[in-house]
């Protein structure tokens, strides 16, 4: 506790290593910030002081939200980082759910499944999913990566709520059962609601990995108008060997707003659940 | 019809298509073309603005660009071919038609064709495009790799040439670094200005890393050695020690924040100075690799358009090609691009384009000199293999960083023996 003691200890032992913290975890953020604002020439010049910006411009937002379709790569990933994350979470859900509660043969086999099927990297399946794909004939639409994500996103999704789901107690649902729940009803009266943390953990992780993911979105994504922001930066904003830095933080920088403001929103009870089960009642 | 050429060549591929062997009737509404996105913006713009638009008013087959990202055509490439499935026309790059012969249509008619018409074909574009006698892609230009020097800095220590041997670049070297105006040449793990400076450096010297027959291993020789001892100097008395961890941005930063005064790259670096840096721009020009005991070499960026096996109606994509290649489209298409891509038709020679500006004529004249990665070995996956794993690269990095000639050669020649399967 550092609660009790003076200002002095206080700042010591509370202000001046959380202010360390702060600066570790903020220092990518102000890298992008200044990067983003700093003309070309100051960007390229080595000697001049480079955590400072001395002539500010908003010419590589200008140019990012002008001469691309940045506003239009955003859309389409938080549409699909939306839509995928709420497929995931349910079809993870109903996967974690009897594999953690249910006694039926072969419940470990499965579970042990959905964590190897996880674990196969992307590269071994991206050129069967493009067959699949172009089967579909769902080639440069959005749906491509809205069905191919979940193979990834439900798999962790059911992996990282079978773990929540054990920790809440028998006996809670039993109660219920015996007041005359059926299953169905003592899972989303009694069990969805003590896993809320868990749920959102999953929600926020699975919404990350949509937005950022790279792979299934280069191969199936080929238009500009149907590109999400990390493919759409990198083939626009990278050209030969020379990067295109100031757009490129600029679009680093307002790419990692949606999903700040997600988090700010859910972070009390985000961090509930990353902490559930670390200390026992 | 715009003009009595486009009405030739318009006829010219109806015709052609009409006497193709296939079921379909009918000309396809559209077709796509998929391509690393370009250095020069103005050259994918001028694809997309200009060729793509004339060419549906033509035809009326509208042809979509697919613009993909720097490093990812290969995986682009490797999804079409492999699924069957996707843009008709495709990029590849360097030695790409031997990876993916298989998946590529002959297309000797149209190369014969384009050559005939604009003075014929470099000799050396054979070994890149030509796979087991069939032209399997149509090269429309090279991304050259040579010296970018800051005259201002050379001329400082008496230089007013860009030197012709190594041994007189190492001496001019020397006097920049002791000025505070060091070398950078990458040597770590990019995927372009590495080998572009060190397979000719070894090469220079003799060296080889696998012959002709692809199954006997060279690399371990006294010429290797010596190109070796050569780099190690070089690195150790003319160069920022950071270079060892250099990708293909770092060099062109440091060039652009006056922390070098020499390196190996494309024509982006006085491209991007004549932009944004204009001072720089007027004081930096370029060189051809300077030549060491056994000639002089650059290596070869071949950028062509190739017909996936599995488009539809090949005869329409060759007809594409045929219209595209014409003088008309690929004269303005280069001019466009703003002299990056040297073309290697003969015609080309004395192309306008050469004229925009002096210091562009030293990438047409390294096509003579320009060889592929592997050679005089074959042009094939194992020479992939080879680039894939640094071999050559972490080989010359090791001895600069301090490993013995002897180390590095032996490590080398492990490698390329399991990549090649020699004994």
């Amino acid at each position: 506790m550092v609660g009790g003691h003076d200002l002095a200890t206080r700042i010591r032992r509370l202000y001046l290593p959380l202010a360390a913290f702060l600066v570790l975890m903020l220092f990518p953020f102000y890298w992008m910030l200044i990067t983003s604002i700093k003309p070309n020439r100051e960007l390229y010049n080595a000697r001049i002081m480079p955590l400072i910006v001395h002539q500010p411009t908003l010419k590589h937002y200008v140019d990012l939200l002008t001469e691309t379709n940045f506003l239009t790569w955003t859309y389409n990933t938080m549409l699909v980082a939306v839509v995928t994350t709420a497929v995931s979470v349910v079809l993870g859900t109903m996967m974690a759910y009897p594999l953690a509660r249910m006694r039926f043969p072969g419940a470990a086999v499965v579970a042990i499944g959905v964590a190897a099927t996880y674990l196969v990297p992307q590269p071994l399946l991206f050129i069967p999913m493009s067959d699949i794909i172009n089967r579909l004939e769902l080639g440069n639409t959005l749906t491509a990566v809205m069905l191919t994500y979940p193979t990834l996103l439900i798999p962790f999704c059911a992996w990282l709520l079978m773990g929540y789901f054990k920790s809440v107690p028998r006996e809670l649902e039993e109660a219920a059962r015996i007041d005359g729940a059926s299953r169905f009803q003592a899972m989303v009266r009694i069990v969805l609601p003590l896993c809320t943390p868990g749920l959102l953990s999953a929600g926020i992780f699975a919404f990350t990995l949509a937005q950022n993911e790279f792979l299934y979105a280069l191969i199936f994504l080929a238009k500009s108008e149907v590109r999400t922001v990390p493919v759409g930066a990198i083939t626009e904003l990278i050209r030969g060997d020379v990067f295109y830095w100031g757009q490129l933080m600029a679009a680093a920088l307002l790419g990692s707003v949606p999903v700040a403001i997600i988090y700010s929103f859910f972070v009390d009870y985000y961090v509930a659940g990353l902490t559930a089960g670390a200390v026992k009642n | 019809m715009t003009s009595r050429r486009d009405f030739v060549t318009v006829t010219l591929a109806a015709v052609g298509g009409a006497l193709a062997p296939r079921w379909a009737g009918a000309a396809p509404k559209a077709m796509s073309v998929v391509h690393e996105s370009s250095f020069i913006k103005a050259f994918d713009d001028f694809f997309v603005q200009k060729l793509a638009p004339e060419y549906e008013k033509l035809t009326g087959i509208k042809i979509n660009y697919e613009p993909v990202s720097v490093g990812s055509m290969l995986t682009r490439l490797t999804t079409i071919v492999e699924t069957k499935a996707g843009p008709e026309i495709v990029a590849t790059g360097v030695n790409w038609p031997y990876l993916f012969d298989a998946g590529l249509v002959d297309v000797t008619d149209v190369a014969n064709e384009v050559g005939k018409k604009l003075g014929g074909w470099h000799d050396n574009i054979y070994d890149a495009v030509v796979v087991n006698r069939k032209w399997k892609a149509i090269p429309w230009g090279n991304i050259g790799q040579l010296e970018v020097y800051r005259t201002d800095w050379f001329k400082e220590v008496g230089v007013n040439k860009f030197p012709d041997t190594r041994e007189d670049l190492l001496a001019a070297g020397r006097l920049l670094k002791k000025k505070g105006h060091p070398f950078g040449f990458e040597l770590g793990h990019g995927f372009g200005d590495n080998h572009g400076w060190l397979y000719p450096l070894l090469w220079s010297y003799g060296g080889r890393e696998v012959d002709k027959d692809g199954k006997t291993v060279l690399i371990d020789s006294s010429e290797t050695a010596k190109a070796v001892d050569f780099c190690r100097k070089f690195y150790q008395e003319t160069m920022l020690e950071d270079v060892l961890g250099w990708t293909d941005v770092n060099n062109n930063r440091a060039f652009l924040a006056e922390q070098i005064s020499c390196t190996n790259n494309a024509m982006s670096i006085l491209i991007v100075a004549k932009r944004d840096f204009p001072e720089i721009g007027k004081v930096t020009d370029h060189g051809l690799n300077p030549q060491g005991p056994k000639g002089r070499f650059h290596l070869f960026n071949v950028q062509s358009h190739a017909i996936a096996a599995h488009a539809p109606d090949q005869a329409a994509a060759k007809a594409f090609l045929r219209w595209l290649y014409d003088d008309k489209q690929l004269s303005a298409w280069l001019v466009a691009g703003d002299a990056y891509y040297a073309p290697f038709l003969h015609g080309y020679d004395n192309h306008p384009m050469w004229n925009a500006d002096p210091r562009y004529l030293p990438y047409k004249d390294c096509l003579r000199t320009s060889r592929l990665h592997a050679w005089p070995g074959p042009a094939g996956h194992q020479a992939s293999e080879s680039v894939a794993k640094y071999v050559l690269v972490d080989m010359f990095a090791k001895a600069c960083r301090g490993d013995s000639t002897k180390d590095v050669i032996a490590t080398a020649a492990a490698q390329l023996k399991q990549i090649y399967k020699a004994k």
